[in-house]
């Protein structure tokens, strides 16, 4: 008998969790309000995507992938999409340091306007390797909700910093499967 | 003794000279088989095959005159250029413009596709490089032969090189790039050779009033811009909508902008010059790169490589490659996936530009029974 109401107990616990934690992933719905401003940290062409997705969306966005401070004028979510790539700094005529130091102060000037702040890593694992890392490292702590492709996460970096920062993050098989939670992320 | 001696070395010097006369000669002859044309089939599509010189006439009767096979839908539609062999070492390339040519059915729209961008580039293989002049494709009744050619215009067309060259968009250059066709945009009509080409390309872009541009690569494994579509940003929109539904088909591919300070490219030039929406298709070709091993037709065509495999493992490369390689079949395949994903996607982005073809070879089939499935049998 003893060991009958431990089992129950125990499947009550399972079950309960396992609600918690359906709870905790709706913690992701509404989070977010519009007009939203897209810009890349890194300036990989993926900043496209991520507008392609909003467009899908029915999201209010602008895409301005070097935004600057003044660009966030009236702008209540602003989008971080996470990824170096080299041709696009060049393109952008940025070197990292610089394109690095921009988005440090896109990011404290939403942080002094309450602005939050939703970051994107949509390349997969070929958008990975040390610049874009670092990248990772100092602006993803700063968001709100995190979505990533799943291949981008091989090694967990992602699982691991927003764990430690309580940041609800989202991985998703594809770049297209990010519409959804994106979708839904918005009120 | 001194009459013998001599004698000895007429004989000898005989011998050396006869040899030399020798080997000139079966090189001499090996060194033209590059001049023999490949041939190309017209498949049943095909509404007429013109002379690129058509759009610049200066061009006619030199060497980088070339074909341009044109299909003409019976509705109005949208206007697309594909060009293989920009660059004739890059068969991927040559090899997708050639299947489509020999199967393709326009219905909507008009297509133009230049399978031999750079025709002088055909010519000659860079002996240094040890490729083989030409590589077969296995079809269902017999072998066809391509040429493997030089990523460059033939010197014997465009000679000497300048130390330091300025192309036509002001970018300073090394003087091989010269013979570049991907540097030599938007072209000069009394420049160089390869200028010329692609002052004509140009031209018939404008002239063609074509919507979707599409310059077929491919690169080293080794190399950050592989298997990859480089965009202009007038078709960002387009190009990220087509990376998606590349994505939902199992493609994999890397979006990359075009740079607006690399001047000369297909991908930057046509943009800038012309209303159209220029995009370059990357894919990764072994046989392309510094680190392989021993060139062969067996490297064209499978694609393996032992030292790829090793960089591969210790992450040197910007693509996946394992013991299975990556072979032609493979990369005309994602060629023709992407080719096919960015005409199911521009109407979209451009209303009343659709453009619809029927017998359009299926990337799944290549990539699994080979490119041969597609080709004409031999002639
Ligand atoms: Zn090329």
């Amino acid at each position: 008998m003893k060991k009958i109401i431990l089992s129950i107990f125990i499947l009550h616990f399972f079950i309960v969790s396992a609600l918690l934690g359906q709870e905790k992933k709706d913690e992701v719905i509404n989070i977010f309000e519009q007009p939203i401003l897209i810009t890349s940290a890194g300036q990989s062409a993926e900043v496209q995507i991520a507008s392609v997705l909003a467009k899908r969306a029915g999201l209010s966005a602008a895409l301005s992938k070097a935004a600057f401070a003044n660009e966030l004028k009236g702008i209540r979510t602003l989008v971080i999409v996470l990824g170096v790539s080299l041709k696009g700094l060049g393109a952008a005529g940025l070197d990292i340091s610089q394109e690095t130091n921009r988005v440090q102060i896109l990011v404290d000037d939403a942080q002094r306007k309450n602005i939050p702040i939703l970051c994107l890593h949509l390349g997969g694992e070929t958008r990975r390797g040390q610049l874009t890392d670092d990248l990772i490292n100092t602006f993803l702590p700063f968001s709100k909700m995190a979505i990533v492709v799943e291949s981008g996460n091989k090694d967990g970096l992602f699982t691991s910093i927003c764990k430690e920062n309580h940041i609800p993050l989202i991985v998703v098989e594809r770049a297209v499967d990010a519409l959804q939670p994106l979708k839904k992320a918005f009120k | 003794m001194s009459f013998i001696t001599i004698k000895k070395e007429t004989i000898k010097g005989s011998i050396l000279f006869l040899s030399i006369i020798l080997i000139s000669f079966f090189s001499g002859k090996q060194f033209l088989q590059m001049h023999k044309k490949d041939i190309i089939i017209q498949g049943p599509g095909i509404s007429s095959k013109v002379k690129l010189s058509v759009y610049f006439p200066l061009l006619k009767g030199t060497p980088g005159d070339t074909d341009v096979y044109v299909f003409k839908g019976k509705e109005e539609g949208g206007n697309l250029l594909i060009l293989g062999g920009t660059h004739p070492n890059e068969p991927a390339g040559f090899l997708t413009a050639i299947i489509l040519i020999e199967n393709i059915h326009v219905d909507k729209g008009k297509v133009f596709i230049i399978p031999q961008a750079n025709h002088s580039g055909f010519t000659h293989n860079d002996p240094h490089e040890g490729n083989p002049q030409r590589f077969p494709i296995q079809t269902p009744e017999g072998i066809r032969w391509f040429r493997y050619g030089s990523r460059l215009t033939n010197p014997v067309h465009q000679w000497p090189d300048p130390v330091l060259y300025v192309n036509p968009s002001g970018q300073k250059l090394s003087g091989a790039e010269s013979r570049n066709l991907n540097r030599c945009y938007p072209g000069k009509a009394k420049g160089n050779l390869t200028e010329r080409i692609a002052f004509g390309i140009t031209n018939l872009i404008k002239k063609e009033q074509i919507d979707l541009a599409i310059d077929l690569h491919e690169a080293a494994p080794e190399y950050p811009v592989i298997n990859a579509i480089v965009f202009h940003e007038n078709s960002a929109e387009l190009a990220a909508l087509v990376y998606m539904e590349l994505q939902m088909e199992g493609f994999e591919f890397r979006l990359e902008a075009s740079p607006k300070n690399l001047r000369g490219l297909s991908h930057r030039e046509w943009g800038d010059t012309t209303k159209v929406k220029a995009i370059l298709l990357e894919s990764a070709n072994a046989s392309h790169g510094r680190l392989k091993g021993k060139p062969s037709v067996a490297l064209i065509i499978d694609g393996k490589d032992k030292n790829y495999v090793k960089a591969s493992r210790i992450g040197r490369l910007f693509v996946p490659f394992d013991e299975k390689g990556i072979p032609l079949k493979v990369r005309v395949g994602r060629h023709v996936a992407a080719i096919k994903a960015f005409l199911s996607n521009l109407q979209e982005v451009e209303l009343g530009k659709g453009i619809d073809i029927t017998n359009f070879p299926s990337a799944r089939e290549i990539i699994e029974h080979g490119t041969g499935i597609y080709l004409e049998p031999p002639k």
